[in-house]
């Protein structure tokens, strides 16, 4: 009898063994909004989103984008048509087939649907056609060479037709895609629970059962369940919290280049910082070295520009500027006031950005230059943005692979997210004429010199990069270091 | 009794009415557009103004809040502005966490704060009412989110013995949900308890300074039936009272408690809806806590009625 009843617990153990799901938690800094693409607008919603809907191209390490959900494309009549071939035997979570008819619904769909974030960045796309079942031409008004780098985003993840026709506003919350992952539930504030989609068309992956996300908005709260092995996995981490994860013989830290870039709206038009001369010479006092060092512990990498060394418009023979007192000296006495001057840098608050506007506050006091500190809660800070209804403003951007999104809304004439107000036809005519020829180093050079006015003019005085940092558990393996930030958990593994 | 019971609840009726009235006014006036929020990166002025128009932001003021009254006399709280989940449900979902949370910080609250304010009363003067009144000082003044850090810190990183954060629902893991709660029941706890020890032990020194209790102790009657039967049953009413009124501040902490631990309650959501200026939620979760308060204060009058023969409600 006990013999037959150990026998048992032995079979059971090998069998619950076997059958031990594996579960990887992931904490996040906030709550992903809105899982839908159509009406995403935050960064973090991508995290999630990545591992549920497959997109038709991704990007590599090098922000190459490489197929994904369409295996091949052939650019043709002047770069105004892109045709691309599709994945055959491609199945969405619900059943349904993946063919070039989803793919013009989606993209109809992020073009014209009501409240679509995508419209913008896809207005350029005057047609989606489909030629056969696997094949699909998508006309341009107009050359346009960020397109592939915007459908390895949102505007290029493919959602099942049926499952909006059937849930409609209420998709987001029940979300149907190809991708490795499929949506099981998600509970407010608390957690996003994925499970491996079986059917997944590349074979063999995931390798993990089942992907939990977790947010946790404190930076120390979030280490803290690092540490305490409640999660596997955690990104951002805070700077501060590195040298702990590093130092724990179970953790390891990620700190890879990051797309975006961190800086400060300076007011054109009005205010003290509407004198050109009083903008340059506030910008000379900025010493980006020391804000990496300072603030970031080393996890910053000081800008030139908004355009990231990833990045192929990135234009090495353009300095990172050096502090320069004498210039920011020269430069007062130019604008008028060379006993200095006072203006108010608003910023969103956190600990993080309050210690970085107070460095910039000490490096402009050594030329004289009074900053004063004014924090307001973001949703405040970005509505007086919009208004202009400030002096400086310490807003940054969180980056898309194509150069053009890190400046063409931000610099042109009336850009929309131009806060600034600044306007300039000449730096208009060269990010227009940069997002129509698709020759890199044609384009490198048109964004080199629109880049060499703004430097000049200064509308925005860009400080760094911001890096993707990851804290995870040794066990945990196959993340490859994207540098968009979006951890992609189609490859990863947890070990014993 | 259920008269009174009636009277209080229609008399409440006109304060509800006016906090409706409040919580709206309040929320419009905070700076900052939800479309703009919403839209986030994505924002441009005509997709904001397309949005306003479609969450009917652009309507006058009072057909706003007409048409927000007019569904909640339905039973409607609306859709929330970011994900358009109706927010009834997500009401449900949240409440009893937090009404958990708070339970436990009240059960943790009394079973230190009473026995410790009648320790400190009859020992007046000892080593021990310094004791009490030190410790609930500090209980008092040491601001939750600090007490909580560092007991996720002692607990969850030092000694591993408590997960740091995150909530199961106790008909999912019984153990774990009770174990979870621990922390951050005691922190939200620790407030009230020297809050409950301080009126406690003033309370029970004018007690035990009665006549009645002399006559008591005169009689020869045992010294724990003098304290328990005599002495503490009369020194509960003001003890009662400032438990109520301190209800209210358990919801406040409960924002912080919630924040520190990630636990997915009211709190939580308050702070989600705030930054997100998603109105319906906001306005009803704000709404839904003023009803808490309110009920638990016809409670307590209910109270004193069971602890205090004297005390009758026609």
């Amino acid at each position: 009898m006990k013999k037959w009843m150990g026998w048992m617990m032995a079979a059971g153990l090998m069998l619950g063994g076997a059958l031990a799901k594996t579960t990887l938690t992931v904490g996040l800094d906030s709550d992903p909004p809105n899982l839908d693409p159509l009406l995403s607008s935050a960064l973090v919603d991508r995290q999630v989103q990545n591992q549920i809907f497959d997109k038709l191209v991704d990007l590599d390490e090098n922000l190459k984008p490489v197929p994904m959900l369409a295996t091949g494309w052939s650019v043709e009549e002047n770069a105004t048509v892109y045709v691309f071939k599709l994945r055959p035997g491609v199945k969405f979570q619900d059943g349904t087939e993946f063919n070039a008819a989803a793919v013009k619904f989606n993209l109809d769909r992020y073009r014209t649907a009501q409240g679509s974030r995508r419209a913008g960045e896809l207005a350029p796309v005057k047609e989606v056609q489909v030629v056969d079942n696997l094949t699909v031409r998508v006309v341009l008004k107009e050359p346009f060479a960020p397109l592939l780098a915007i459908l390895s985003d949102r505007s290029g993840m493919m959602v099942s037709p049926t499952a909006v026709q059937k849930l409609g506003a209420d998709f987001g919350n029940s979300p149907v895609g190809t991708g490795p992952f499929k949506f099981v539930e998600r509970r407010r504030q608390d957690r996003i629970t994925l499970a491996k989609n079986e059917n997944y068309w590349m074979k063999g992956f995931p390798k993990v059962d089942e992907l939990i996300y977790r947010p946790f908005p404190d930076d120390d709260v979030r280490t803290a369940n690092l540490l305490s092995g409640a999660v596997n996995v955690i990104t951002p981490v805070a700077p501060k919290d590195l040298e702990a994860i590093r130092k724990n013989p179970n953790l390891s830290a990620n700190v890879f280049a990051g797309i975006g870039y961190q800086g400060m709206f300076l007011n054109v038009n009005k205010g003290p910082l509407a004198n050109k001369a009083l903008r340059q010479a506030f910008a000379a006092t900025i010493d980006r070295d020391t804000v990496d060092k300072v603030v970031f512990l080393g996890t910053a990498e000081p800008a030139n520009g908004p355009f990231p060394p990833s990045s192929f418009a990135y234009d090495k023979s353009i300095p990172v500027p050096k502090p320069d007192l004498e210039l920011a000296k020269r430069k007062l006495a130019e604008g008028g006031k060379p006993q200095g001057f006072s203006f108010t840098l608003t910023i969103a608050p956190g600990p993080v950005l309050a210690q970085l506007a107070q460095v910039y506050q000490a490096m402009a006091a050594q030329a004289g230059i009074q900053v004063k500190i004014e924090q307001v809660e973001f949703g405040t800070l970005l509505d007086r943005g919009t208004k202009g209804d400030f002096e400086a403003m310490a807003v940054g951007w969180s980056g898309r692979p194509d150069p053009d999104g890190n400046i063409y809304d931000f610099a042109r004439c009336k850009g929309p997210q131009n806060y600034s107000g600044y306007c300039n036809p000449k730096v208009d005519a060269l990010l227009n004429r940069a997002r129509s020829v698709r020759l890199l180093d044609a384009r490198r050079d048109l964004y080199t010199q629109a880049l060499k006015i703004l430097l000049d003019d200064l509308p925005y005085v860009y400080v760094y990069h911001p890096q993707t940092t990851i804290g995870l558990s040794k066990k945990v393996s196959g993340i490859p270091a994207i540098p968009d930030g979006i951890l992609r958990f189609r490859a990863a593994g947890l070990g014993e | 009794m259920t008269l009174f019971v009636l009277r209080r609840l229609i008399g409440g009726l006109p304060t509800l009415v006016l906090v409706t009235l409040l919580v709206f006014a309040l929320t419009r006036v905070l700076p900052g557009d939800p479309a703009l929020l919403l839209l986030g990166e994505e924002a441009t002025p005509e997709l904001v103004a397309k949005l306003r128009d479609e969450l009917g932001l652009n309507r006058p003021l009072y057909v706003q809040y007409a048409s927000w009254a007019a569904s909640l006399l339905h039973g409607d709280f609306g859709r929330s502005l970011r994900d358009h989940a109706p927010v009834g449900p997500i009401l449900w979902q949240k409440l009893p966490t937090t009404l958990e949370l708070s339970f436990f910080a009240l059960l943790i609250a009394l079973l230190l704060g009473i026995p410790a304010g009648v320790v400190a009363a009859l020992r007046r003067g000892s080593a021990a009412d310094a004791g009490v009144t030190v410790v609930a000082l500090s209980g008092i003044s040491v601001p939750n989110f600090f007490l909580g850090i560092l007991l996720v810190y002692l607990f969850s990183i030092r000694l591993g013995w408590i997960p740091p954060s995150g909530y199961v629902e106790p008909w999912v893991d019984l153990r774990k949900n009770l174990l979870l709660m621990l922390l951050p029941a005691f922190t939200l706890g620790t407030a009230l308890a020297g809050a409950i020890a301080r009126f406690t032990r003033n309370s029970m020194l004018e007690v035990l300074s009665q006549d009645y209790v002399r006559t008591a102790r005169a009689k020869g009657l045992a010294g724990p039936v003098v304290v328990y039967k005599h002495a503490l049953r009369n020194a509960a009413i003001p003890v009662v009272t400032v438990i109520g009124l301190q209800l209210g501040g358990l919801l406040g902490g409960a924002v912080i408690t919630e924040q520190v631990f990630s636990i997915p309650g009211f709190g939580r959501l308050v702070v989600d809806s705030v930054f997100n200026r998603d109105f319906p939620v906001l306005q009803a979760v704000v709404l839904f806590s003023a009803l808490a308060v309110f009920l638990v204060n016809v409670l307590v009058d209910l109270l004193y009625a069971a602890i205090d023969p004297r005390i009758r409600y026609g």
